[in-house]
């Protein structure tokens, strides 16, 4: 089931074929290692390129998670919420928040380095963390460029431009490392621009190429029906063995107006195979054909290799903003299950291709259509999690409702509407991938959640609930095992491995924690993992 | 200056307890992760009972960015400018006296429209048309008079029309709702719904708890408020004015306001007034909440039902 098993043959030809880039012992991080990361890393954002947030660390069990204790807390001294996954490599940890990169030592949390770019006009939205590749650290600006930093002291190596802001993009992504390519993408809701994914090189920043999910309306070879947007700002998954990168695409603009722009609009609110070596589209499968609502479809497209009803697969698995749950046949990005995981009010059905079918009645309008989910979506881009020993995708999800209006005087140009949230509730959803049931529940006690997903070899879940808790759950059955009301919990948890110690990290506000078990004299008879 | 040491003790309790206030609206704000961000939900918040923050429970951020950031090139037909010291006298005095209706920007709240698409505001120069407005009133729509001294008026008037220059250079931002969009209901029908399928006439009646809402509520405001009335407070029923009551394990009951839930523990105002929590694991506890139905309801309305009930709510003087 785990990537790791081809990824480690694959690991070995690679690192042969980077061999000639010389010696790794001076590099914080070969980019062939990310095909099969140490424990004592979470060298990208999604820890692996499966996405599938998952540990194969076991020494935090579900029979002494009770004993976690902090082992540090770093304050940002910012008010900036981290939403940032953090990246650990060679003991130091990165960690974002929008034009902010600090550099900490991962056992003290120690500051080695705090970056900070300049005052600048692009949206401050959010950030979601660095890529590293050999000795530099990649990070996107609210201003659309991309940095590039040396990870020892954070000094800047080049800045380039990714897309223009005077346009109305701005960057938040954390940034893929796919042998020699960066792969970085683009965010804008309030301008009828194009979505792009550029793949940058890591030592001079020069483009490579360019995806573009929809063109300009204007141009003769626009593909879309009158629709821009599909803007790509979360970071993808990579399968080495068929060698495609899969990214979510965001929204159609004009967001709400639905008659600007007839058809599917593709490629927006997809998700999208590309090569990664020319940005080539190999296919694509539209979760949200012709989306009102502005449920972007950029999801965590997650990778499991296993069997779907008794034959072997490479699937995808996404739970969508707009409510369902997909699985597809990766090599061919054919639906293979399209199920609600929440409540879903807007469409007719699912057509033959597994796509669900808008109902045109649940469109926007003058006086008002109420729509399940509201705009934040049945989940939002916060990681999932897939654990292979139960079979489950683990999502923090809810149920919700919101109200949607659009009418002509609102014009065709960025949002084009207005909506409302009415109502939310929060709920951590365990997802059978096989048959899309939900196996179990865990009430977040609010609604909707910030907090994405861990799980462990050891059969824990780590995630954040609605009012304000840390949780650790079994897997198994959603029951809660360890908790610590620190705040929200903002970003997703990660874990590593240090000094034969399993170490637990989640933000909440401008704060990083750090849990692990007591640092007793005993601890050294902990079994440490096999890798 | 005649002021005694006691009355100066009240005053120093008074802003303590106004600090105290404000902190706590912060806690509350920053725990909705999205809040400081600066979204342009914020503007919709303005519900009469204090509550009802628009902003979704959800951490909406990348996708509810707000219109404050957007950046294209300003152009307006006719735009007015003025000077800038003015225009800041004006946007002080607009936030304090006529941003909890009209949105701290002008660009509308759940109670006043957006004047920055407002007819007349695009007919007016000087004030001539704004001024007697705000002077008279518009008491139908819910709007008191002002007595606002002749500069005073001429700053907001230059804060307005600022801004609308400001918003209509905001192309693509989010927009607003009138009241005039929302007459698509039949009254009669919602009547009937009111009183048989939807079993709204279980809690709520005309001439009780309902008796002249369309006078207190309008627009988009009433639909809102007639979906969930707890506003955008989440989920959590102590934010819906639910009760609970608590058993000890000595057999005594507490009832009192839910003030706190969470997985671990629950809170209650009791009928003195003070605030009470206990593990979960160590009492029984049973909550009642009012909006449960409401909750409920939102996944059996049709469109036109939910239409139909907003013309009837409009009919209630």
């Amino acid at each position: 089931m785990k990537l790791g098993c081809y990824g480690c043959r694959l690991a070995v030809v690679l690192i042969a074929l980077f061999a000639f880039q010389g010696p790794a012992l001076t590099q914080a991080l070969n980019p062939a290692t990310l095909l099969d990361p140490p424990v004592d890393s979470w060298p990208t954002y999604h820890g692996t390129y499966s996405g599938q947030h998952h540990s194969r660390l076991a020494q935090i069990t579900p029979a002494n998670v009770h004993e976690l204790t902090l082992v540090w807390a770093f304050e940002t001294g910012y008010a900036a919420q981290i939403k940032s996954t953090p990246i650990l490599v060679n003991g130091i940890l990165y960690v974002t928040t929008p034009d902010n990169v600090w550099a900490l030592d991962a056992r003290s949390a120690h500051p080695v380095w705090h970056y900070t770019y300049p005052p600048n006009q692009g949206l401050h939205i959010g950030h979601r963390g660095v890529a590293v590749y050999n000795d530099s650290v990649y990070f996107t600006t609210p201003d659309a460029h991309l940095i590039s930093l040396d990870a020892r002291d954070g000094k800047v190596k080049w800045d380039v431009v990714i897309a223009d802001v005077k346009k109305g993009y701005w960057t938040t992504m954390a940034p893929l490392v796919i042998r020699d390519h960066i792969l970085v993408g683009t965010s804008g809701d309030f301008d009828n621009l194009p979505g792009m994914l550029k793949s940058m090189d890591p030592e001079t920043g020069d483009t490579q190429w360019t995806f573009y999910s929809t063109l300009p309306r204007e141009t003769p070879e626009a593909f879309s029906g009158g629709a821009t947007g599909g803007n790509m700002w979360i970071t993808g998954t990579y399968d080495p063995g068929l060698n495609l990168v899969y990214v979510g695409t965001g929204n159609p603009t004009p967001v709400l107006a639905a008659q600007a722009r007839p058809g599917d609009n593709p490629w927006t609110c997809s998700i999208v195979a590309l090569n990664p070596d020319n940005g080539e589209l190999v296919w694509g499968f539209q979760p949200s054909p012709h989306d009102t609502h502005d449920w972007d479809a950029v999801e965590v497209p997650v990778l499991v290799n296993g069997k779907f009803k008794g034959t072997p697969r490479k699937m995808l698995l996404q739970a969508s903003r707009n409510g369902y749950f997909f699985v597809l046949d990766r090599t061919t990005g054919k639906s293979l299950l399209s199920t609600p995981f929440a409540a879903v009010n807007w469409s007719a059905g699912v057509d033959k291709d597994g796509r669900p079918i808008p109902n045109a009645a649940k469109e926007p309008t003058r006086d008002g259509r109420l729509i399940a989910p509201d705009e934040g979506g049945a989940t939002n881009y916060r990681s999932p999690s897939f654990d292979a020993q139960t079979g489950l995708f683990i999502v923090s999800a809810q149920d919700s409702y919101g109200i949607y209006f659009s009418k002509p005087e609102h014009g065709d140009y960025g949002w084009a509407g207005a909506d409302y949230g009415l109502f939310g509730k929060g709920m951590l959803r365990a997802i059978d991938y096989q048959t899309g049931k939900i196996r179990w529940t865990h009430d977040l006690g609010g609604g909707a959640s910030s907090a994405g997903v861990l799980t462990t070899d050891a059969g824990l879940t780590f995630t954040g609930d609605s009012v304000g808790s840390v949780l650790a759950l079994r897997t198994a059955d959603g029951t809660t095992l360890w908790h610590s009301r620190i705040g929200h919990v903002g970003n997703s948890p990660i874990t590593y491995e240090l000094d034969g110690r399993q170490y637990v990290l989640v933000a909440s506000g401008g704060t990083l924690y750090a849990w692990a078990l007591p640092d007793r004299p005993f601890a050294i008879k902990r079994g440490s993992p096999s890798h | 200056m005649t002021s005694s040491p006691s009355h100066w003790l009240r005053v120093t309790v008074g802003d303590s307890l106004a600090v105290v206030l404000c902190i706590s609206v912060a806690a509350l704000c920053s725990s909705q992760s999205f809040a400081a961000q600066g979204f342009g939900n914020q503007r919709t918040g303005a519900l009469k009972d204090g509550g009802g923050n628009s902003v979704a429970q959800a951490p909406m951020e990348e996708d509810r960015p707000g219109q404050d950031q957007a950046s294209q090139p300003a152009q307006t037909a006719t735009p007015q400018f003025y000077p800038r010291e003015q225009v800041q006298t004006g946007q002080s005095l607009f936030a304090a006296q006529c941003s909890f209706c009209h949105g701290r920007d002008a660009a509308g709240g759940e109670i006043g429209p957006d004047l920055t698409i407002s007819e007349l505001v695009e007919k007016d120069v000087g004030g001539n048309e704004i001024g007697p407005v705000v002077r008279s009133g518009r008491t139908d729509k819910g709007m008191p008079p002002f007595n606002l001294a002749d500069a005073d008026l001429v700053a907001i008037v230059a804060f307005i029309h600022d801004q609308k220059i400001k918003m209509v250079s905001k192309q693509g931002r989010r927009r607003t709702v009138q009241a005039e969009d929302l007459q698509s209901g039949n009254a009669e029908e919602g009547k009937q719904y009111f009183n048989g399928a939807g079993g709204c006439s279980k809690c709520h009646s005309p001439g009780a708890d309902l008796a002249g809402v369309a006078n207190r509520l309008r627009g988009l405001a009433l639909l809102r408020r007639m979906l969930y009335p707890a506003g955008n407070r989440g989920a959590n029923p102590a934010a819906a004015a639910a009760t609970v009551t608590v058993t000890l394990p000595s057999g005594q009951t507490v009832t009192g306001k839910l003030a706190y839930r969470d997985e671990f523990v629950i809170g209650l105002t009791d009928s003195s007034g003070w605030y009470r929590s206990w593990s979960k694991s160590r009492v029984k506890f049973a909550v009642n909440n009012p909006l449960q139905a409401h909750i409920e309801q939102l996944g059996k309305y049709t469109d036109d039902a939910m239409h139909n009930v907003l013309a009837y709510l409009q009919t209630l003087h």
